[in-house]
């Protein structure tokens, strides 16, 4: 900021003090700070920023229904007005906001319920309503329309801005009326947006969501009119996520000095041994050797940047109990059974099982795997066939950007599909769907769009993936083995012609034509012979694996 | 596998690739499904072989039938792979295994939607099939693998290729050295070898010092340089001069990634398992540099660096390899390692001053100061 306060100095060889140059220096409130660097919010590209918007609006619902333990309904209509604006309407069923909190929750930045909280849920950067209350002001000007109901028969609504110098909500035009309506509805008109089919868009990320979250009901109405509904594929809704104390291996030097300016201790190691999981007082006691330059009997509120950075790199070089792994909440391998049939319908569906694992010396994860065969799985390609799919999901959330750079694409380019019978996977109906289980997510960046490439990651994400794909070509081999004998000979017969050329030229001897025709007499006599081969084949591969794991 | 002659003559290997094509012909004559049968070279069938001293492949076999539904493509596929490489053999014409792929590149006709070889790595496990079904390395059937590794010593060579013979002096080659060809056998001889011993050093800027010392001149050695791992031809060449009767003896960095490079020259590799006696050199000793080294020499202990994690992983691994395990000297090193976290670069022994890494490597072979 200083910087750009120096260009307006129009007489560059007087010297300038450092009071005149502050002069117009000011304070950014936090909404100004994010209305100039919006990318941040995931702002970014007219597709992206739409699939944003949605997605913000989305998993609040989802997670607003789990705690209230509903079955959610959400209906989302896109539609396009002039000017290349587009209205987004978003209704769910949920348990709705009191007015009372209604401000705070859709018109003030950083303010969510789930900023400050430890725990596995779906969005985390608690910038999520009100960045899309932010984004439809700064690009159209106009309110957004809020409709809340608590299901106590009074209905509530009012139009919603942010006073972006002071990070306040703008409330106008309220009115209250009776009702029976429940939930929250939302009414939004956004400019530098853009609706398509694309494998970013809206569609794409509603469908997969709906594959991570049968328990939920989606309706989306696109901007032609057209409707799509996702059935609710099971009725269990999933268990509320325990809310557990940071494990020390996870914790960043800003995180320790935001949670220890927060804290109600009195003291830094009360506070340390208050606040997280395994943090003995004979583990305090240990740090404090490593170092000694830090008080630990001083008030957390003093502690320095540089104090928490020396403690955030001692506490790696200890050791740790491992934090407990009941805090996971995986989606289910029945729950995503359902999903993908209900979604795909696919010819075939394998789910993975695997127990939960540790990265970083100690944060839990787990990693749910699972592939889906034919019907609609695989993406459609534009020669008209269908290609493999990659679709990624950290704690249900579909991961929709920057896949090039997450470890589950790095997963599945590690393994060698030719043994699990898919010749090419970018020309086969195959779905490959991973869920990345976690209450430390270690996202590559801000959009939180990709998983960083660990080693232990990407590793055992591979894993679960090959148990899956084990399972598929179990069943493709099926497939071969249930060929009609004519099928069966017809492949043999494509290798004839090839074959005897070669083969009179490797023996140096007898014709091609020759030996063309000794070849289809045996096959046409031969061919019922070819039984059972297709066990031998997976046994195969289940010993390549092995070995490599020996490796 | 049985031992192999020094060099297969291509006219010996011509015949090989018939006599495969001719048995196949016979089993179609008597109407039986032609078949093509190799040892396996999964990780399954990689054995190490304690008397003989490296790493080679077992007994297990696989037969591959046209008539399977299953394998009849690859059986198809490995005919063509045979069919063309006698056609390079005839024309006394060498290509790369990629070369090979493309040449195998195109559509199986007009009536099928389907090529030949889609993917080169179709067709790279059919050459190591060849090799092994017919006992030939892939240099006997005119496939050139990427060259590695330099050399310089009293060693005269003659050299027929491309119509002409040359007569190489590894004695004056300068500061570059002769660069180590893919295939040191066919069409490769051995004129004179006047040198005591061979010194293999890891990395080729000890191998630059240690030339410009004319070190191999005075020490009477043939001096070679691997550039880190040692590729096919390096390797072949290694054992065709412990074959003379020459002792070798290795010089890495004193970390796992260098050891390990000892290794593969001495037992072979598992990669390459299928090739056994032909690149193994169990003869081969080390003479450094050590663990022991640091206490040996005082300033080395001033220039060792920290490992990184590769480092230490690479060296667990080599503590479950049996035949490393099975020496004691090794195990304490490897062990060593791991506890100090510590590793020296060959290139430290310069410290003192540039000269010293001759008077190191005299000094290791006088006091026969080697581990196994």
């Amino acid at each position: 900021m200083g910087g750009e306060m120096m260009e307006e100095e129009k007489e560059p060889e007087k010297e300038v003090n450092g009071s005149e140059i502050f002069k117009e220096f000011k304070e950014y409130s936090v909404v100004e700070f994010f209305k100039k660097n919006r990318q941040m919010l995931g702002f970014a590209g007219k597709v992206r920023s739409l699939t944003t918007i949605i997605h913000e609006y989305c998993t609040n619902a989802l997670d607003a229904t789990e705690e209230a333990h509903i079955l959610p309904e959400i209906m989302v209509k896109v539609e396009e007005l002039p000017d290349e604006h587009v209205k987004v309407t978003i209704q769910d069923n949920g348990p709705g906001i009191p007015p009372s909190h209604l401000g705070k929750a859709m018109g003030m930045m950083l303010a969510g319920t789930k900023f400050h909280r430890y725990m596995q849920q779906r969005g985390q950067q608690g910038i999520g309503g009100a960045g899309c209350t932010l984004f439809s002001q700064i690009t159209t000007g106009k309110p957004t329309r809020m409709r809340s109901g608590l299901g106590d028969g009074k209905v509530y609504e009012c139009d919603m801005k942010i006073d972006v110098k002071n990070n306040q909500p703008v409330i106008t035009n309220q009115v209250e009326f009776m009702g029976n309506f429940r939930g929250l509805r939302v009414e939004a008109e956004f400019a530098e947006v853009k609706y398509d089919k694309s494998e970013h868009g809206v569609y794409e990320y509603l469908k997969r969501t709906a594959m991570a979250n049968p328990h939920a009901q989606i309706t989306l109405i696109e901007p032609t009119g057209e409707k799509h509904v996702f059935q609710r594929a099971s009725e269990k809704i999933p268990e509320k996520p325990a809310e557990i104390q940071p494990h020390p291996l996870g914790i960043t030097t800003g995180d320790l000095v935001d949670m220890a300016h927060r804290t109600d201790s009195r003291k830094l190691s009360s506070f340390l041994t208050n606040t997280f999981s395994r943090m003995s007082s004979a583990k305090v006691e240990e740090l404090a050797k490593l170092v000694p330059t830090v008080n630990f009997e001083k008030h957390p509120r003093d502690l320095k940047w540089p104090e928490a950075e020396a403690v955030v790199n001692s506490v790696k070089t200890l050791k740790w109990i491992a934090p407990p792994t009941d805090a996971l909440r995986p989606i289910g391998p029945d729950q995503i059974d359902k999903a993908l049939k209900n979604i795909l319908a696919p010819e075939f569906v394998s789910v993975s099982e695997r127990r939960p694992k540790v990265f970083r010396g100690g944060i839990p994860f787990m990693v749910e795997a699972a592939i889906a065969y034919g019907g609609n799985s695989g993406r459609a390609r534009s020669d008209e066939g269908r290609g493999g799919d990659i679709i990624r999901y950290a704690n249900r959330v579909p991961l929709m950007f920057d896949g090039g750079s997450c470890a589950i694409t790095e997963a599945v380019k590690n393994i060698d599909w030719k043994r699990y019978d898919i010749r090419d996977f970018d020309k086969e109906p195959v779905t490959v769907f991973a869920n990345f289980v976690s209450v430390h997510v270690p996202y590559t960046g801000t959009g939180k769009q990709a998983i960083t490439m660990e080693e232990e990651i990407v590793g055992e994400i591979r894993y679960a993936i090959m148990e899956v794909a084990r399972d598929m070509q179990v069943y493709l081999r099926g497939k071969v083995r249930e060929m009609d004998k004519e099928t069966k000979k017809k492949i043999i017969m494509r290798y004839v012609k090839e074959l005897s050329a070669d083969l009179a030229d490797l023996a140096g001897t007898g014709a091609p034509a020759d030996i063309e025709k000794k070849l289809v007499d045996m096959i046409e006599t031969k061919y019922e012979k070819i039984e059972g081969e297709a066990e031998e084949a997976v046994d195969e591969v289940k010993e390549v694996e092995e070995n490599e794991k020996e490796e | 596998m049985k031992k192999k002659s020094e060099k297969e003559s291509s006219s010996e290997v011509l015949g090989k690739l018939e006599g495969l094509g001719r048995d196949m012909l016979k089993e179609i004559d008597v109407g039986e499904a032609p078949t093509f049968e190799c040892l396996l070279r999964s990780r399954g069938n990689i054995l190490f072989d304690e008397s003989l001293g490296y790493i080679k492949l077992g007994e297990k076999r696989e037969t591959r039938t046209f008539l399977n539904v299953g394998q009849a493509k690859k059986f198809m596929q490995t005919v063509a792979v045979a069919s063309k490489c006698k056609k390079f053999l005839k024309e006394d014409s060498h290509t790369s295994i990629r070369g090979l792929f493309y040449q195998l590149k195109f559509t199986l006709g007009d009536s099928v939607d389907e090529d030949l070889f889609s993917e080169q790595s179709e067709s790279n496990p059919l050459v190591e099939d060849l090799e092994v079904a017919l006992d030939v390395k892939r240099e006997d059937l005119n496939l050139n693998t990427d060259r590695k590794g330099v050399v310089a010593g009293n060693l005269v060579l003659k050299d027929k290729f491309g119509g002409a013979t040359d007569e190489i002096d590894c004695s004056k080659q300068g500061r570059s050295g002769w660069m180590i060809p893919s295939d040191v056998d066919n069409g490769m001889d051995f004129v004179s070898v006047d040198a005591d011993y061979v010194l293999v050093v890891e990395k080729d800027a000890l191998w630059q010092r240690l030339n410009e010392d004319k070190f191999w001149k005075k020490e009477n050695c043939v001096l070679i340089t691997p550039k880190g791992q040692s590729s096919r031809g390096c390797r072949r060449l290694i054992r065709r001069l412990a074959d003379k009767k020459l002792p070798v003896y290795c010089f890495t960095d004193c970390d796992a990634w260098g050891w390990y490079i000892y290794w593969a020259i001495k037992t072979g590799s598992m990669n390459l398992a299928y090739l056994g006696s032909d690149i193994a050199t169990p003869e081969a000793r080390f003479i450094g540099v050590t663990m022991r080294d640091i206490v040996d020499y005082d300033f080395l202990g001033k220039l060792t660096i920290k490992t990184k994690d590769v480092d230490l992983k690479r060296a667990e691994e080599m503590l479950t390899y049996p035949w490393i395990t099975a020496h004691k000297e090794w195990v304490e090193e490897l062990k060593t390692v791991l506890a100090t976290k510590k590793k020296i670069e060959q290139d430290a022994l310069q410290g003192p001053r540039l000269s010293f890494v001759g008077e190191y490597v005299r000094e290791k072979l006088e006091k026969k100061n080697f581990l196994p």
